[in-house]
């Protein structure tokens, strides 16, 4: 059996009263697993303590064989994508990746090679010397991905690494993820969207109240997920088009507007995704600027699994 | 193709020059550059005027005693950029080196890389101090230009320029490192740092005993180069220097603080979580 990339033995977090996780114990194999669970579940607190953010106020966790609170070593092998859109805005994408990858002890003009790379590899590279602070939502999701690919890690962690992005933007993420996992590295991703997380493994863990509730193949929550109606907020440029086409459509069980958005419940969200992608590449429809997806579904499948 | 593969992280001395290239250029283009520059730029402003009262033949305000243009420039010095400017933006940026990467959300970038947090701290820390001396020094340089040659000469108080610019920088560096450690440490660590500049150095200067040796403000009265003129309202001020330190003593005294705040502060920052708000 192969080593996991991650094990966590009863490990808990708390924010002074406040339990963040409770008594985890996972093992997580090699290649790419998905952290499921809605916003307040303990995803981002269970993502800060495998990157060694935070320590755990009980229990164990290795990462890749080694401890990783005051571990600076381990940074070689691992990459963190961080939900948060931070950076430092007036730097160009190249020169903040340049910069990030000299910390790993790189010379300049490596370090400025594999930026250019890193940059390539998210479809960057032409956009490589503008300021940070010009780039699109979406762009800047991407750039974030890069500084966690630069050093060539073994360990990518990705917190949220769709959320806000364009549908072309997402299955170009997805299919990047799934070629480094291809190429022999490891991946662990979070999201709150079954969905996205079912594009690129089968492999989950799902989260909630800072539990564990379950570990394994996603297909076997999936028939319960599929239950409940989804919920997608889009905003494009031009969400009457968008409504006209979905209207007609069985898989769209409502249809309303919302300021600057077009909120729509399907009950088939792959078709209603693929279909959603094939009309933004079609170009007929304007611009789709971002897509979302509130928790609310997912927060029904939890109660339903906690109840049952 | 070049590998980025490496198994040891680099050592302290690299890692935070890597950090103060990342942080400098931020540093010099945040609003706090704006602010700094009003704190330092209210002596510029007053001795234009008072050169150009000069200049004009206006009513100069008289210097009283032997007070001429380099002994006001040396009064200068000490109230408006050691007891004031320096510490006041040693508050201000050396509180906030950590605590701004946090607030931005950006001091993600720089924990999971394979460096030690104290060398985040002390590139940070670098940065803070290269920014503010580039702002400050020239701040001095022009008051210098401006007051000294009312009744002075620019050459011969060339030699106690260079030394008030080194007071400086060593007032900024010194100060830096204390309120770095503040602003680790502490939760209001902008509130703590006035008052120990407002509050505590100016009771403990005040007080007889060794308080005083517990304040940054006695160390750098032993580096000041100027004698200070004699009479009414300056004569109150000149009093502080009744008691000071040897030279040695401030180079020593100084050196111990920077150092002692630096290491305690670089801990601090290694053993402490920080929790980001989603």
């Amino acid at each position: 059996m192969s080593t996991p990339v991650l094990v966590t033995d009863h490990v808990s977090k708390w924010y002074g009263q406040v339990s963040g996780l409770n008594d985890v114990t996972v093992s997580v194999p090699p290649g790419i697993t998905g952290l499921l669970g809605p916003n307040g579940a303990g995803k981002s607190t269970f993502m800060k303590l495998i990157t060694g953010q935070l320590r755990p106020s009980k229990g164990q966790l290795t990462v890749l064989g080694e401890p990783v609170w005051q571990n600076p070593n381990l940074y070689f092998r691992l990459g963190f994508c961080p939900e948060q859109d931070a950076f430092y805005e007036r730097m160009t994408g190249l020169e903040w990746i340049a910069a990030l990858v000299r910390l790993n002890g790189v010379g300049e003009r490596d370090a400025l090679a594999a930026a250019e790379r890193a940059m390539a590899s998210v479809d960057l590279l032409d956009v490589a010397k503008k300021r940070i602070g010009a780039y699109s939502k979406g762009m800047r999701q991407r750039v974030k991905l890069a500084q966690a690919i630069v050093h060539d890690p073994e360990l990518l962690i990705l917190d949220e690494p769709l959320s806000g992005m364009d549908p072309i933007g997402r299955r170009r993420t997805i299919r990047m993820i799934r070629e480094w996992a291809r190429q022999g590295k490891s991946v662990i991703v979070s999201s709150h969207i079954l969905h996205e997380i079912e594009s690129m493994t089968a492999n989950i863990l799902l989260i909630n109240n800072g539990r564990i509730l379950a570990e394994g193949n996603v297909h076997q929550i999936r028939d319960l997920i599929d239950e409940h109606p989804h919920t997608v907020y889009i905003r494009a440029s031009d969400p009457r088009r968008l409504a006209q086409e979905f209207l007609a459509r069985a898989d769209v069980i409502s249809l309303r507007f919302e300021p600057g958005a077009l909120v729509i419940e399907t009950g088939t969200p792959d078709a209603f995704y693929a279909s959603l992608t094939d009309m933004v590449a079609s170009g007929e429809y304007g611009v789709v600027e971002s897509l979302t997806s509130p928790d609310d579904n997912l927060q029904a499948v939890f109660k339903y699994l906690v109840k049952s | 193709m070049t590998s980025t593969r490496r198994s040891r992280s680099p050592g302290t001395a690299y890692a935070a020059l890597r950090v103060f290239d990342l942080s400098l250029g931020g540093m010099l283009w945040s609003r706090r550059t704006v602010f700094m520059a009003l704190v330092v730029g209210l002596p510029v402003v007053l001795s234009l005027v008072l050169r150009a009262l000069a200049e004009l033949g206006g009513p100069v305000p008289r210097f009283r005693g032997d007070a001429t243009g380099p002994t006001v420039f040396g009064l200068m010095i000490w109230a408006f950029f050691v007891r004031f400017s320096v510490p006041v933006l040693a508050v201000f940026y050396g509180t906030s080196l950590i605590a701004d990467e946090v607030e931005d959300k950006t001091i993600t970038y720089l924990f999971v890389r394979p460096i030690s947090r104290e060398s985040v701290l002390l590139g940070k820390y670098l940065a803070y101090l290269v920014s503010t001396i580039f702002v400050v020094l020239p701040a001095v340089v022009l008051v210098w230009l401006l007051i000294v040659p009312i009744g002075g000469s620019l050459g011969a108080s060339v030699f106690d320029l260079s030394k008030d610019l080194a007071v400086i920088a060593a007032g900024l560096a010194v100060y830096g490192a204390v309120f770095a450690l503040v602003g680790a440490t502490v939760r209001r660590p902008l509130v703590v740092g006035l008052v120990f500049v407002f509050g505590w150095e100016v009771v403990a200067l005040a007080m007889p005993g060794s308080f005083r040796m517990m304040t940054v403000a006695y160390y750098m009265q032993g580096l000041i180069p100027h004698a200070m003129p004699t009479g009414s309202a300056l004569d109150i001020i000149s009093r502080v220097f009744t008691e000071t330190p040897t030279l040695a003593t401030s180079v020593v005294g100084m050196s111990v603080i920077a150092v002692g705040a630096l290491v305690l502060a670089a801990r601090a920052v290694a053993r402490r979580e920080y929790v980001l708000d989603q």
